[in-house]
């Protein structure tokens, strides 16, 4: 059993678990591959955010980032990507590297930047979850950074001045937001049935464009013209983290999705054991081992089922 | 729709080959020139010290076509595609998506890993970036403007959280997208099976580079050198589109150079 993990994060609203978009990749993650974490919400309590922010926090180590959470928890065994070939594998980072270089200084912009956002939204939920004096201070200077960063890797000459900037990003966003829902097409995860990192990554970024509401949102109006994406976020919100739209999650629900944790678990388990037995498995295009554990585990209805289909 | 045909004296501007170019700047150059020569688009490689001034975005390389100027890959594959040349026409929209984010994966990886390494890093920046980038220009001038670009590069790196990152962090990086361009890759001849796109020009350009620059260790090539399939993407595009040519004279000095050091 491995030892209980902590993520410390920014919490949500509007239906969704966390408005962070890291912190929203790492407890997407976690929920697709069945990793048990404690989610600690950061509130109004003196222990402020140090550092970096999501953290995971097992025994004493601490994990920040979410490419180094995605990494630890994957040597911990709890493994979203089993199921997929090399090839895959590579796609999975280079759509991640897409969403950073294209999708993240707009959804930076939308959040930190502009004016009345930030003002009516952003800054007074953040505040409100920081105790004072800090939340004079931390708002102020993620918003210093987002900008920092936007101006830094796009604002180059021949764009000089915020605006020209702004509508670049806003553009490339867009023609990001289209290539995924292309790439997206109708299947339900970017990978099949399952949900991998990636679509971890893509929740992470898509769900606070789609969710929040901002006094101005034109990434989000041009994302509800995006339908398949719109439905893979609703799928995940309501598969994985089954919260209402008051954003308070039902008990009985609550021991549904323990059950399903530890189903999880369990076949996490079985298939570690199957590949410990065959290391070269690890390097190669993933065969599916969960399909043999999974048969294995509803063994009297499969087999019960097959041998009526043999006499007829 | 073409405005105007592609004219015979169409330049790329770059800096000094010899003695001022850096690795990622050259790779950036030799991606454009690979793009062109695929597209089947004559042009010819000017040199010189301002090179980087010259460019209207600061960047390099740029080319001078008819009476326009154009910086960075992005935008001359615009340019170009205006022109009526393209060489992802034939591919879905799936795959056009699929090659734009491939070619993020080398941006944010390949290119950021290159301007550490050669901005970052205290030793290749002593031994190698300081003497070159500042050479065309007389003391205190040069060591004035390679502070400068060195903390501009710096800046960029801490906002986008390299800043805190160790060169063996960095090498795993180079290695972990260079495993998944070899995957893409498989074994095909180009990454969308039969015809180059500008992701092939853009791939080749940095691995090449990468595996044709002489810095302080080896270090940076060896990782590339860990995947043959890529090694072999390498040389086939430096067959097809640089050797044997005799147009374009700095061409056939890279591939005789290349020869040196592939072949060892």
């Amino acid at each position: 059993m491995a030892a209980p993990m902590e993520l410390s994060c920014w919490g949500g609203d509007w239906g969704l678990p966390s408005l962070h978009p890291e912190s929203l990749t790492v407890m997407a993650y976690a929920k697709f591959s069945g990793a048990p974490l404690t989610v600690n919400t950061i509130n109004n309590s003196w222990r402020a955010p140090k550092g970096d922010v999501p953290a995971l926090i097992s025994e004493d180590t601490v994990v920040s980032q979410p490419a180094k959470i995605l990494n630890f928890l994957r040597k911990q065994k709890y493994n979203a990507d089993y199921q997929l070939s090399a090839k895959q594998g590579a796609d999975t980072l280079a759509y991640i590297a897409l969403l950073e270089e294209k999708l993240l200084p707009a959804l930076l912009h939308t959040f930190w930047i502009e004016a009345e956002n930030y003002c009516s939204v952003t800054k007074p939920w953040f505040a409100s979850r920081i105790a004072f004096p800090l939340s004079l201070y931390l708002p102020g200077k993620m918003s210093r950074e987002a900008l920092n960063r936007i101006m830094l890797t796009r604002g180059g000459p021949p764009l000089y001045s915020l605006t020209e900037v702004e509508a670049q990003i806003y553009r490339d966003a867009k023609e990001c937001l289209n290539l995924l829902s292309k790439r997206l097409g109708t299947s339900q995860f970017f990978f099949g049935d399952t949900p991998t990192t990636l679509d971890a990554f893509v929740f992470g970024f898509l769900a606070p464009i789609y969710k929040v509401c901002f006094p101005r949102v034109q990434l989000q109006e041009h994302l509800k013209q995006l339908p398949n994406l719109c439905r893979f976020c609703d799928d995940i919100l309501n598969c994985y983290f089954r919260l209402t739209v008051s954003g308070h999650s039902p008990s009985g629900q609550d021991t549904a999705d323990a059950n399903l944790q530890k189903l999880t678990q369990l076949v996490n388990k079985e298939s570690n054991l199957i590949e410990k037995m065959d290391d070269n498995l690890r390097k190669s295009p993933q065969h599916p081992p969960r399909k043999l554990t999974t048969l294995k585990l509803a063994a009297g209805g499969e087999e019960s089922s097959s041998m009526n289909r043999l006499s007829p | 729709t073409a405005a105007e045909p592609w004219p015979e004296n169409a330049a790329l501007y770059q800096q000094l080959k010899d003695e001022q170019i850096l690795l990622s700047d050259n790779a950036s150059s030799l991606a454009v020139q690979a793009f062109l020569q695929m597209c089947n688009l004559p042009i010819r490689v000017v040199c010189r010290a301002n090179a980087e001034y010259m460019s209207p975005s600061g960047k390099l390389p740029f080319i001078h076509v008819g009476n326009q100027v154009v910086s960075e890959l992005g935008p001359i594959v615009q340019f170009v595609k205006a022109k009526g040349h393209s060489l992802s026409d034939g591919l879905d929209e799936v795959q056009k998506a699929e090659m734009k984010a491939y070619m993020e994966l080398v941006n944010n990886m390949l290119l950021t890993a290159e301007l550490y390494l050669q901005w970052c890093d205290d030793a290749t920046v002593e031994e190698i970036t300081h003497p070159r980038y500042g050479s065309p220009y007389p003391w205190p001038l040069n060591r004035i403007l390679s502070y400068q670009k060195q903390w501009e590069v710096r800046r960029k790196m801490k906002a986008i959280g390299w800043g805190g990152k160790t060169l063996d962090q960095v090498l795993e990086d180079v290695d972990q997208c260079c495993q998944a361009l070899s995957q893409r890759l498989g074994t095909q001849p180009y990454f969308f099976n039969k015809q180059p796109t500008e992701l092939d020009a853009l791939v080749f350009g940095h691995l090449f580079t990468i595996l044709t620059t002489q810095l302080i260790t080896d270090e940076l090539s060896e990782k590339v050198k860990n995947y043959s399939n890529l090694t072999a993407f390498c040389r086939r595009i430096e067959q097809q589109y640089f050797g044997g040519h005799d147009k374009d004279s700095s061409a056939t000095v890279m591939a005789r150079s290349a020869k040196r050091s592939l072949l060892r």
